[in-house]
């Protein structure tokens, strides 16, 4: 590393082939889509949500391969497709780190890349992926660092800072990404982690934000990550391309965020699962990614946990794992919210089909992502333990699919219209950063389910 | 089968090149065009409820709406000439707020409204608050939808409300705000009209606030 020179990716940023929206949608992408979804022979099967067949997994790799190297990048800004030659990939993947170092001091981590049915345990991010009150950010964001599973934070998001609503690209979200940086620094301070890896800050949608939380003193440091995403589909822009530059020149770990939808573009469940891959091969070249932090979701429901969903999942996860050392954080986004049944189901469904594929974790999102407070570490903390134990375990895919398929035949009836639960402030003690104690229970029974299911935790 | 149906199925097939020949074929085989037009908008009205069942996915709604277009180019001009009432139900003007990048769901709500017959001006991505109102008054519109995909560009969304308010513009439109984060809460705290929480409730919503705009003007 690095294998392409970022000059090299905004040269072709500016310079790349002309292309016009409409262009690149219906003369490349979708026929393009169709085509390798088609030779490669990739079909969904329901009864599956984990399958174990390793030529299907490479079928995948290698349609998303294809698609990549026809298909481009495309800048939206420009009109400009960035091309990768078949070479350059081959480079990439060949100079891929054998492991990544992040956080520091105590908190040092090797993150390394995992194989299908890998007895290594996952890397875990914490992560709520939704918005906090700011008078309970602190206390929520020390509930997620203190999780003794977790690798890495990523913390709420603010919508307020100093009481005030703030807006991306304005002077209001430059206070507001240093509110949310020095809010999660003293959160680590707090809780006796001051080297844990940060993903951070959320709150800072545009370049400039981005570039203003970058502090090795009180802000996001070296050791930490951020978060570039990949427009949908197969789309940047040149704010985006500002972030990477950025993060090289500073140099903290960059995470290329993809999330495919299913239903989008690229149609159903095997033009998805290719899609996603494929966005991987992005985050790699044109973003030099350090990792990948995917979800793929219903374009209806917004989240991941379905059964179709799991077997995309699954198969992203499983087609990088024997192809590639890229590392991926399979994201979780669920549909009901804390406090419910449902969503340690969700989240335990979806951690299981990720582990034994191969993935990495970056959990929770409840309640399709969108409702303030509306998360808790205990999803998560289920979520990373049972993670933990299947791959500790060595448990084969197709145990990994019964055990998907019971907890899936509990719950998939109600993905259209699942139980709102409860916010953070009903399912902890705020002020002193626990759960309450039927929450606790609630979360035991849920354990105790998925051990009756096969899934052995080591404590 | 007569021309009609395989028009119509050249259409939900997203046969652009074939839906334009049979829309000429059907002109000259003498059908009526009004009649014609809203034949082809029921159909296209069956893709869009099939997209939102989850029965067919964007690409075939996209490339059925491009078709539809195809025919429709060839079916204006002489749904012109004949004097016929249109089919259009209102007019939108629709893009993604300031710092805000992310267009498919206000993409998937535009090709459905268009479907459904609404004449649509897309602003794109990234659109300023006085860009939607500037662009409203030049295309004298009757809705203005502003879609928001980040909890941190949603007071776009407000600012576009204030800037009508502030002008005295705001009784003239209906107002709709779309986008992942967008709940009916927010939509009452920022001033709009109405939450389009899809594409396909973003439809019915607006086919009904224009019957309503229309009563209202009628009484």
């Amino acid at each position: 590393m690095p294998h392409l020179k970022m000059w090299e990716i905004m040269e072709r940023a500016a310079e790349g082939p002309y292309c016009e929206d409409d262009e690149f949608l219906y003369d490349l992408f979708l026929p393009k889509m169709k085509e390798v979804v088609r030779k490669y022979e990739i079909k969904f099967d329901p009864a599956s949500p984990v399958p174990a067949d390793d030529d299907l997994a490479d079928r995948v790799w290698q349609a998303a391969v294809e698609f990549f190297l026809a298909v481009g990048v495309h800048n939206v800004d420009t009109h400009r497709r960035i091309l990768i030659s078949e070479t350059e990939l081959n480079e990439a993947l060949y100079l891929a780190p054998e492991q990544h170092m992040v956080g520091a001091g105590q908190e040092t981590r090797f993150w390394r890349p995992r194989r299908v049915e890998d007895e290594r345990p996952p890397f875990c991010i914490f992560s709520p992926d939704i918005t906090y009150d700011e008078d309970i950010f602190l206390q929520a964001s020390m509930a997620y660092v203190q999780e003794p599973l977790a690798d890495g934070v990523c913390g709420p998001i603010l919508e307020e800072s100093l009481g005030r609503n703030i807006t991306s690209g304005t002077p209001s979200e430059m206070v507001g990404v240093m509110e949310h940086a020095m809010l999660l620094r003293n959160a680590t301070k707090l809780v006796g982690r001051p080297g844990l890896f940060l993903v951070a800050v959320g709150t800072a949608q545009s370049d400039v934000g981005q570039v203003a939380a970058s502090n090795n003193e009180w802000g996001v440091r070296s050791s930490d990550g951020r978060l570039i995403g990949v427009l949908t589909e197969m789309k940047t822009d040149n704010e985006l391309l500002n972030k990477v530059a950025h993060c090289k020149q500073f140099g903290c770990a960059i995470g290329c965020l993809t999330g495919a939808i299913y239903g989008g573009y690229a149609g159903g469940a095997e033009g998805t699962a290719v899609l996603e891959t494929a966005h991987h091969l992005v985050g790699l070249t044109v973003y030099q990614h350090n990792f990948n932090n995917s979800f793929p979701f219903h374009i209806q429901h917004t989240s991941n946990s379905g059964r179709e969903m799991l077997w995309l999942v699954s198969l992203v996860q499983q087609a990088l794992s024997r192809n590639s050392r890229i590392l991926s954080t399979s994201n979780g986004f669920f549909n009901a919210g804390p406090g419910t049944e449902m969503l340690f189901r969700e989240a335990s469904a979806h951690a299981i089909a990720s582990v034994v594929s191969g993935g990495d974790l970056w959990t929770a999102a409840p309640r399709h992502n969108k409702h303030r407070n509306y998360a808790t570490p205990l999803e998560a903390r289920l979520a990373c333990e049972a993670g933990h134990a299947v791959a500790r375990q060595r448990m084969p895919r197709a145990q990994a699919n019964e055990i998907v398929g019971k907890l899936l035949a509990a719950y998939e009836d109600q993905i259209a219209d699942a139980p709102a639960g409860k916010p953070f402030q009903e399912c902890y003690e705020v002020m002193k950063v626990r759960p309450q104690a039927w929450y606790l229970d609630q979360y035991q029974a849920a354990k105790e389910e998925l051990h009756a299911l096969g899934v052995a935790f080591p404590y | 089968m007569g021309t009609l149906d395989e028009l119509v199925l050249a259409i939900q097939d997203g046969d652009s090149a074939q839906a334009s020949a049979l829309a000429r074929t059907a002109l000259d085989e003498g059908a009526e065009v009004a009649a014609l037009v809203e034949r082809l908008s029921a159909g296209m009205r069956e893709i869009g409820d099939r997209f939102a069942s989850g029965e067919i996915f964007l690409p075939e709604l996209m490339l059925a709406a491009r078709a539809m277009q195809g025919a429709m180019g060839v079916l204006q001009p002489r749904l012109l000439e004949s004097g016929a009432a249109t089919v259009k139900r209102g007019v939108i003007v629709i893009g993604t707020v300031k710092g805000d990048v992310h267009e498919i769901g206000k993409d998937i709500a535009m090709t459905m409204l268009r479907a459904a017959g609404f004449e649509v001006h897309d602003l794109g991505r990234d659109v300023g608050a006085l860009d939607f109102v500037r662009r409203a008054e030049e295309v004298r519109a009757d809705v203005i939808g502003a879609s928001a995909l980040m909890t941190t560009t949603m007071p776009a969304q407000k600012e576009l409300v204030d800037i009508l308010v502030t002008k005295g513009l705001r009784d003239k439109y209906h107002v709709i705000l779309g986008g992942a984060p967008v709940t009916p809460e927010w939509v009452e705290e920022a001033g709009a009209d109405s939450w389009g929480e899809d594409a396909g409730k973003a439809v019915t919503v607006l086919e009904q606030a224009m019957s309503d705009r229309i009563a209202s003007a009628g009484s």
